[in-house]
Order: C-alpha cells, then structure tokens, then sequence
C-alpha cells in the first residue's frame, strides 16, 4: 500500500508542474499585461497596487524567469495580496508588526464550500443509489421508466433556473425558507439549536441544487453498474447455490456494483467546486465560488491565481483519495500495481 | 449511410430528440420572420407586462417583447453550442488520433495533458480566462470548445488503439499501406460513431454553459438576447415577473434534454451491447 501511495504521489509531480504552466499561461492571455489590465477595468487601482503587482510577478524579466520565480512562489503557497479587498492575504492569514491578524480570504471561504460540497456528496448518495438499485431491479418496467425520466430531466435542468423557481417558491411566495446568506440576523444571539436550525434552513437549497447533476448521474451510473453486474456469473452462482435474493443482489452484486463508485465520486470534485460558482453567488453564500465571481468581476488577479490553483491541487487530492479507497477496497487493483 | 439514419430514426429516444431539436433550429432559423417585435426595441409604455395575446410571453424591464427576444436568444444558444463543441470536437480528434496511433512519448504527452485540464476545475478555468478577455459569444464559443476537448481525445485514442489491432487493418499495414492511409479510411471511419455520440451529448453541456456564463453576466453582452441573460434579469424582477425566470429556464431545459435524447438515442443504435441496458 506505502508503494502505491508514493507511485501515486510521484504521478502528481508532472500534473502540478502543468497546472501551474496553464495558469500562467492564463495570466498571458491579458491584452498589455496585467497591470493594464488591472488599471483598465478596475479605476480603483492606484500605481502603487500596480506597482506592487509588478514586483510580484517580476513582469521586468524574462517570461522564462517570470514563470520560474512564479512557481517557486506558488511552491510555498503565497499567493500575495487581493487588490480589491484592502490587501487581505489571499490564502492564509498574516500578523503584521502590531500583532494584528488578517484572516486569508480563501481561509475563510474553504471550510464553507467543503461543507456545502461534503453535505451534497452525502445527500447523492443517500438518494442515488437507492433509486439506482430500484431502477435496476425493476428494468424496463414503470419505478425503473420514472427514474431514468428523473435522471433525464436532472442532467438537463439549469441549476441556476431551479435555483431562481426554488428561491421564489419557498422565499418569496411562502416564506418558508432564507433566500440568502449563510446566517439569520442575529445569529450570534440564538441557542445552539437555533444556530443549528438557521444554518440548515440556509443551507438547504444551496447542497440541493450542487447535489442535483450528480445524484442524476450517479443514480444512472448505480443502475447501469447494477445491470452489469448481475448478468454476471458469480451472481448465477450465488443464486444456484441457493442464496435467498436479499443476500444475492446486496451482499454479492451491489458490493461489485459499487467499486467503480469511488472513482466516479472521486472524478465529481472539480465539477462540485466548480458548481459552486452558480449555486454560492445566487444564494450569496461567501464561499469560494462567490469569492471567484467576485474576483472575476472586479479582476482581482491574485485571488483568481489562488482559487484556480488550490482548486486544481484540491481535485487531485480528491482523486488520490479515491485511488487510495479504490486499491483499499478491491485487492485486485492493489495487487496489480504492487506486483 | 441511408440505412442508419433510418435506424436511429426508428429509435425512439433519437427520434423525440431529433425533434426537439429540429423544431428549435427553425424557431432560431426563421426568428426575423416568427418575433412579432424587434427583440431590441425598448417601449416604455409596456414595462413588465405579464403574458397575454399581445406579448405572448410578456414583456421585460425595458418594456421588450420576451417571445422575440427568446427566438433570437435560441440562435446564440445554437450557434455556441455546435460552434464551441465544433472547436473542442477537432482539438479531440486530431490529438487521440496522434496519441492513439504513434504512441510512445507523443501518447504519454498527451494523455498528461489531458489529465492536467481535467484536474482544473472546467468552470473556474473557463471564468479566469474570460476575466481577462472581454466576454463576447466568440470568446466565448472559443473557450468552451479550449476547455472541453479532453473526453473526445479519450475516445478516439481508445478506439485507434484497439482499431490497429483488428485484422483488417493489421492487413491493410502488412499490404503496405502509408499511415494516412490506415487513419483516414480505416482508422478514423470507424471510430466516428462514438464521436457523433460524444459530440451530441456536449453540445448540451456547451449550452448549459454558455447559459449559466451568460446568467452571471460574463457569457453574451446585453443588449445581445441569450437565454441566460433574459434570466439575469429574471432574477431582477423575480417577486413581480415570473415570466421573465420561468420562460427561458424552460427554454434550455427542453434544449439540452432535446440533445441528450438525441445523444443517448444515438448510442443505443451504434452500441447494440448498451442497448439492452436502456
């Protein structure tokens, strides 16, 4: 198992050194360069910001040198300073001389978005494989027919649009639910019970609607993986040696049913993180899908930077834990790349 | 040629797609002659006026027909949709056909590469080249098609690999046939199918795309009508106009499931084996 861990992590080396070349590459793209860029579209920037971002970025050399110094920054996680709030650190926070603390913005945003996106991965899969093994075991036939209507209609819906329906529904029409924020006013002052309360109500239609591409996909995934799986032998040997249906279907054809599961969960990251642009800056939920609308618009180019690259280092740190629970849970592939 | 589009034509999932889609294409074809209104024209005296026989969809915030605006909004979602999936479409099949065919370091090059874009979330990626680009429907078409390449390469490195191992082309090699030879009318030919398939299905992943970028202001420009701008300003005047959210979310729902019937409809007539799972 150390073996595979370390071939795994050694497979990571190139793919960090192109994520890193892609994103400069992204910082070319800039008509001028960035501090132009910077200056055109943000008024606000003084030339002492763009000065600073000169120096930071050593746009006075040469483009090979840039990119080197560059990636030794990116190498030690400092991602500089935001223009556009104040000079906050954009990933961690930092103590001045006075002992004064500055959260990091991507500090403060992380923690949110994994909630969001931890919460969606669980409700994916409370919901999609029940119904993925309901529409296997009923082929064809009507549970099955309304399932895969479901699943067709949920890759195909606009998650901003059902968000906007949903926000109308339960917010404005029925008030049922918070149509924003994270908290109520006067959090602070509630019981924990009340804090757990408003949280969830807050949190209710933002993990519905990142959950609902992926519950779609993975319950026709469950159900195909499930099809497979029981036209297989072993499965005809189970149920010829007398197993009752109950132990056949769960004990020997989900188990099998399920492997490639953690992979594909694995693979869902970057489009989870990547939803999360719509789903947070709808529901204004300050996570790091509004932190990266908001730097977007107002081009705030250091924060960009830093939520493109911890969001690439995130997704493969997300599939190296899948590989990790894939070799974990099936001996065959853990056997095959010691050997 | 003949014989398969009428068999994709009697399945049923390929044939309500084709539909749904051929019925959008000549809304967006013919939008001059169908809009009743000029989708731009703003009229101060019809401001925010709920559906009726006049303005069948209603009007918007500056008083312009939604029903006109909706028909030229579904040629943007058209045209960025088959256009950027067109881009990626080519981008793919050139570097799977390379990688497939020469292997070696050429193949484990590009396979990193394609392993490096899928580890970049695709949504934030797309949003940080256009923070530094103007958004327009061409920079837009552009990047998504970048952005969106690296399935089709998969696929068709997949089918070169196995391809070369099939007799008929091992005896076309031993005949003496040049490489383009072996890629242009063995190879390639018979890994179309999937890619027809790959391509239908992604074209409903660009409009959903193109849709959600326009919604949040960084797709196509106002005044320019997009499905997902008209929704933008839906959400503007959602406690008094839900006509303005309700008829263009509708309107990409019906497209991108209109393309995934097709798609999957597709699939089952190529693929006999996935057939029986559907």
């Amino acid at each position: 198992m150390l073996k595979y861990l370390l071939k795994r992590l050694f497979w990571m080396v190139p793919l960090l050194i192109g994520i890193s070349l892609i994103s400069f590459l992204i910082m070319q793209l800039a008509p001028g360069d960035i501090t132009t860029t910077e200056a055109g579209f943000n008024p606000k920037a003084s030339e002492e910001s763009r000065q600073k971002l000169r120096e930071m970025y050593n746009l006075d050399k040469p483009l090979l040198v840039q990119y080197g110094l560059w990636l030794e920054r990116m190498s030690t996680l400092d991602f500089g300073h935001s223009f556009a709030s104040h000079q906050r650190p954009v990933f961690w926070q930092k103590t001045d001389d006075k002992g004064n603390v500055t959260p990091g913005m991507i500090q403060e945003a992380l923690p949110i978005t994994l909630l969001i996106n931890v919460l969606s991965l669980g409700l994916i899969i409370i919901v999609a494989l029940p119904l993925g093994i309901i529409a296997a075991l009923t082929q064809n036939r009507l549970p099955d027919r309304s399932i895969t209507l479901f699943v067709f209609i949920g890759f195909a819906i606009p998650g901003f649009w059902l968000a906007l329906l949903l926000m109308y529904w339960t917010g404005v029409v029925n008030d049922w639910l918070p149509i924003s924020g994270l908290h109520s006013l006067g959090f602070e002052n509630m019981s924990w019970w009340g804090q757990l309360l408003d949280s969830i109500k807050h949190l209710i239609l933002p993990v519905f609607i990142s959950a609902l591409s992926g519950l779609a996909g993975i319950a026709l995934f469950v159900r195909n993986g499930m099809l497979e799986v029981l036209h297989q032998d072993f499965v005809t040997t189970a149920r010829a040696k007398g197993l009752p249906e109950g132990k056949v279907i769960f004990r020997h054809a989900l188990r099998n049913a399920l492997l490639p599961l953690i992979t594909l969960l694995g693979l869902a990251i970057p489009g989870l993180i990547g939803g999360s642009v719509i789903a947070e800056s709808i529901f204004a939920i300050p996570g790091m899908g509004k932190l990266f609308y908001d730097a977007v618009l107002m081009r705030d180019f250091p924060v960009i930077m830093g939520i493109l690259t911890i969001g690439s280092a995130l997704t493969l740190l997300g599939n190296l834990l899948a590989d990790l629970a894939y070799a974990w849970a099936d001996p065959r592939v853990r056997r095959g790349v010691m050997r | 040629m003949k014989h398969t589009i009428l068999k994709a034509l009697s399945n049923p999932l390929a044939l309500s797609g084709f539909i749904i889609i051929a019925a959008i294409l000549l809304l967006a074809m013919f939008a001059p002659i169908i809009a009743p209104y000029d989708p731009d024209a703003i009229d101060v005296k019809a401001i925010l006026l709920p559906p009726s026989g006049v303005h069948l969809m209603g009007t918007d915030g500056l008083g312009r027909d939604v029903f006109s605006r909706m028909l030229y909004g579904a040629r943007i979602s058209l045209l960025v949709g088959i256009v950027a999936v067109g881009i990626a479409t080519a981008i793919g099949v050139v570097l799977g056909a390379v990688s497939g065919y020469y292997r070696g370091w050429v193949d484990v090059f590009i396979m990193r590469m394609v392993d490096v874009m899928l580890s970049i979330p695709t949504f934030f990626l797309i949003l940080a080249v256009i923070a530094f680009l103007t958004p327009s429907i061409w920079n837009i078409m552009i990047v998504i098609g970048l952005t969106s390449w690296m399935g089709v390469t998969r696929l068709v490195r997949a089918e070169f690999l196995s391809l070369r191992n099939r007799e008929f082309v091992m005896a076309s090699e031993t005949l003496g046939a040049r490489d383009a030879r072996l890629i242009f009318s063995h190879l390639l030919p018979n890994s179309l199918t999937p890619v027809i398939v790959t391509s239908v299905l992604g074209v409903a992943s660009a409009v959903l795309i193109e849709s959600g970028l326009s919604f949040l202001g960084l797709g196509v420009q106002a005044p320019q009508a997009s499905w997902g701008n008209i929704l933008t300003d839906g959400k503007e005047y959602i406690q008094f106009a839900w006509w303005l959210s309700l008829f263009p979310g509708l309107a990409i729902l019906i497209t991108v499931l209109g393309y995934n019937l097709l798609g999957e409809g597709l699939r089952d007539v190529f693929d006999p084996r996935s057939s029986k799972k559907l």
